[in-house]
């Protein structure tokens, strides 16, 4: 019977396609005599009954979160996907310059963004950045993709929503320049002047192009 | 019903005086069947009362504690919702089962499809009704014991197969295949180590093999034998009752759910129950065997430790090793991966069989010579 020996596992570098790849070799499995792979086989099934006996007799071992319940003290992971987000800066400055290389990105075209030029800085300045949750698969494409590091995923997991119009919406809560710009301007008040607001649900609502109840300006896109 | 008062007279004085009468409950339904044949249908509406209730509080007992105990081996809580820690899950999940639709596929054999289920239930009760439990409570206690443990048993496969082959689906017919080529593998192996038992109790009834282990317990006093013995059995019964690491048959990952694919309702609840009272059957006859039944622990010489121990009454001690043994079945259940079927027929084929036989022999000798510890006293 063969065993293989799990001491000889090794992690190493091997040149592959003329790059250098971290790799795991693990041997062959060796002929051994009966004692021992009895006595092998013995030995790694108690190892494994001691790791279990031991999560059973430590109950700090437990993952599962009490959710409902414990919804003040839950505790999210860090890579977790939930909602899209924009990034801002210190200073309040939104990242995004419109670049559109996460639209491009998009595997299902689920984020769509839309800009105007401003005609005295000559720069792109943000409408809306629309994400559609319904139909994005969570793929992180588009985080990878960005070369500004703008956006990323959030953990805040109940999006659970009664109408799926509402899975569509604009993730920007003001339109206008980007950080470069923002920040050059020291003077708050100045700041504000250059941004408008922009409302969450407003934005074209793709699915069957009735208005929201209650948003008489939500128009078929 | 004076016969019963005094019945009950007697048995209370007998456990204060922890003098033990070991009559079976059929053997009393005979005993007075001639005379008082309402007293002997009453023995028996008793027993019968007493294996359901056994069933449902086992059974119950057991899915949940298997619930929980697998919770925490993998990191998890378990049921935490209804009740106190999940405590009515079982409940409420017995329940839905009750109510829930009973369906046949179409093209399924009705009669067989109908019959497997209470094949299988027949087989765990008929088996159950033989545990000794305590010695002043055995349903049954034939002279052929042992043999009609494993006659019993083979009953459940027959369950098995017919509900794979009834339900006209590849993966019920394949599950009960594999189920059937299992069990009457290992059977060989169990009843091999049973046998050694036999041997040294020189008596094939239960009852006698308990009492039999009066100065000690069979699996230290047979030298290596009897430790081998053992986890021949452990391993072999592990695989009657279609358990992981052997639990082929059942196999969800490719098998959906093996034989039990087509069964909803009570009659998967039949077979889901009979499983889990198998366990308790299993490591019921392994307790009775190996580790003395409802003996209590004894080491000759230590009188004052053994007054300590005779002190825990009977029903305790077979409690607590049954339930240390299910505790370690569900240990294994829950830590080893599943084999594949040409490792699951070698190891019993290549290796459990073999040792079997080696132990066997081993244990023949050990008898033929004396050479096992505090022999009985003739």
């Amino acid at each position: 019977m063969g065993l293989v020996n799990l001491r000889k596992i090794r992690r190493a570098k091997q040149e592959i396609g003329g790059r250098e790849v971290a790799v795991v070799i693990s041997p062959r499995p060796e002929q051994t005599r009966l004692g021992t792979t009895v006595w092998q086989t013995f030995k790694s099934l108690l190892t494994g009954m001691k790791i279990t006996i031991s999560y059973l007799f430590r109950p700090s071992t437990v993952v599962t979160q009490q959710y409902p319940e414990n919804r003040e003290t839950l505790q999210m992971f860090d890579r977790y996907r939930a909602q899209l987000k924009l990034v801002y800066d210190e200073a309040g400055g939104r990242l995004c310059n419109c670049c559109q290389i996460c639209e491009n990105a998009c595997p299902n075209q689920s984020i769509k963004i839309e800009w105007t030029k401003n005609p005295d800085t000559k720069k792109k300045e943000l409408e809306r950045w629309i994400w559609r949750m319904d139909s994005c698969t969570f793929c992180n494409a588009c985080v990878q993709a960005c070369p500004s590091n703008s956006i990323t995923f959030g953990n805040e997991f109940e999006s659970a929503v009664y109408d799926r119009r509402l899975l569509v919406y604009t993730l920007n809560d003001k339109a206008g320049p980007d950080a470069k710009v923002w920040s050059a301007i020291e003077d708050p008040a100045e700041r504000e002047k250059l941004m408008r607001k922009m409302d969450r649900y407003s934005g074209p609502i793709p699915l069957s192009g009735t208005s929201l109840p209650g948003n008489p300006s939500g128009k078929e896109g | 019903m004076t016969a019963f008062s005094s019945f009950l007279f007697n048995y209370l004085n007998g456990v204060t005086a922890n003098v033990y009468e070991p009559v079976s409950v059929a053997t009393r339904a005979a005993e007075v069947w001639a005379h008082e044949p309402w007293l002997a249908i009453g023995w028996l509406a008793l027993g019968m009362a007493v294996m359901l209730g056994f069933l449902v509080v086992i059974g119950m007992g057991l899915i949940y504690g298997e619930r929980k105990i697998a919770g925490h081996f993998q990191c998890r809580l378990g049921p935490m919702r209804v009740g106190w820690h999940g405590l009515l899950q079982v409940i409420a999940d017995t329940l839905k089962l009750l109510v829930k639709e009973d369906v046949v596929p179409a093209k399924a054999d009705k009669v067989l499809h109908v019959l497997a289920p209470v094949l299988a239930i027949m087989a765990t009760l008929l088996a159950l009704a033989i545990v000794p439990a305590t010695p002043w409570f055995q349903l049954i206690d034939v002279n052929i014991g042992v043999i009609y443990v494993t006659a019993v048993g083979s009953i459940g496969v027959l369950g098995v197969l017919i509900g794979g082959w009834s339900s006209n689906n590849k993966w019920s017919l394949l599950g009960a295949m594999r189920a059937g080529a299992q069990i009457i593998s290992y059977e060989v192996s169990a009843t091999l180590a049973l046998l050694i038992i036999v041997l040294f109790a020189g008596s094939l009834q239960l009852s006698t093999i308990v009492e039999s282990q009066a100065d000690g317990w069979w699996i230290w006093r047979s030298h290596l034998a009897g430790i081998v013995a053992f986890f021949t059995f452990l391993i072999a019964s592990t695989a009657e009752l279609n358990r992981t690491p052997f639990d082929l048959p059942e196999g969800e990952s490719e098998l959906t759910a093996g034989f039990h694919t087509e069964y909803s309702g009570m009659r998967f609840a039949f077979f889901f129950l009979a499983e889990f009272i198998n366990m308790f059957v299993a490591s019921a006859i392994a307790a009775t065997l190996f580790l003395g039944g409802w003996m209590p622990f004894q080491i000759a010489g230590l009188d004052g430790f053994n007054a300590v121990m005779q002190a825990i009454p009977p029903g305790v001690w077979f409690a607590v090793k049954t339930g240390g043994l299910i505790f370690l079945l569900m240990w294994f259940r829950w830590t080893f991966p599943r084999l594949r079927i040409d490792q699951l027929m070698g190891l019993e084929w290549k290796f459990l069989l073999p040792v079997g036989f080696v132990n066997l022999l081993f244990a023949a000798v050990l008898i033929l010579m004396g050479w096992y510890f505090a022999p009985i006293p003739a």
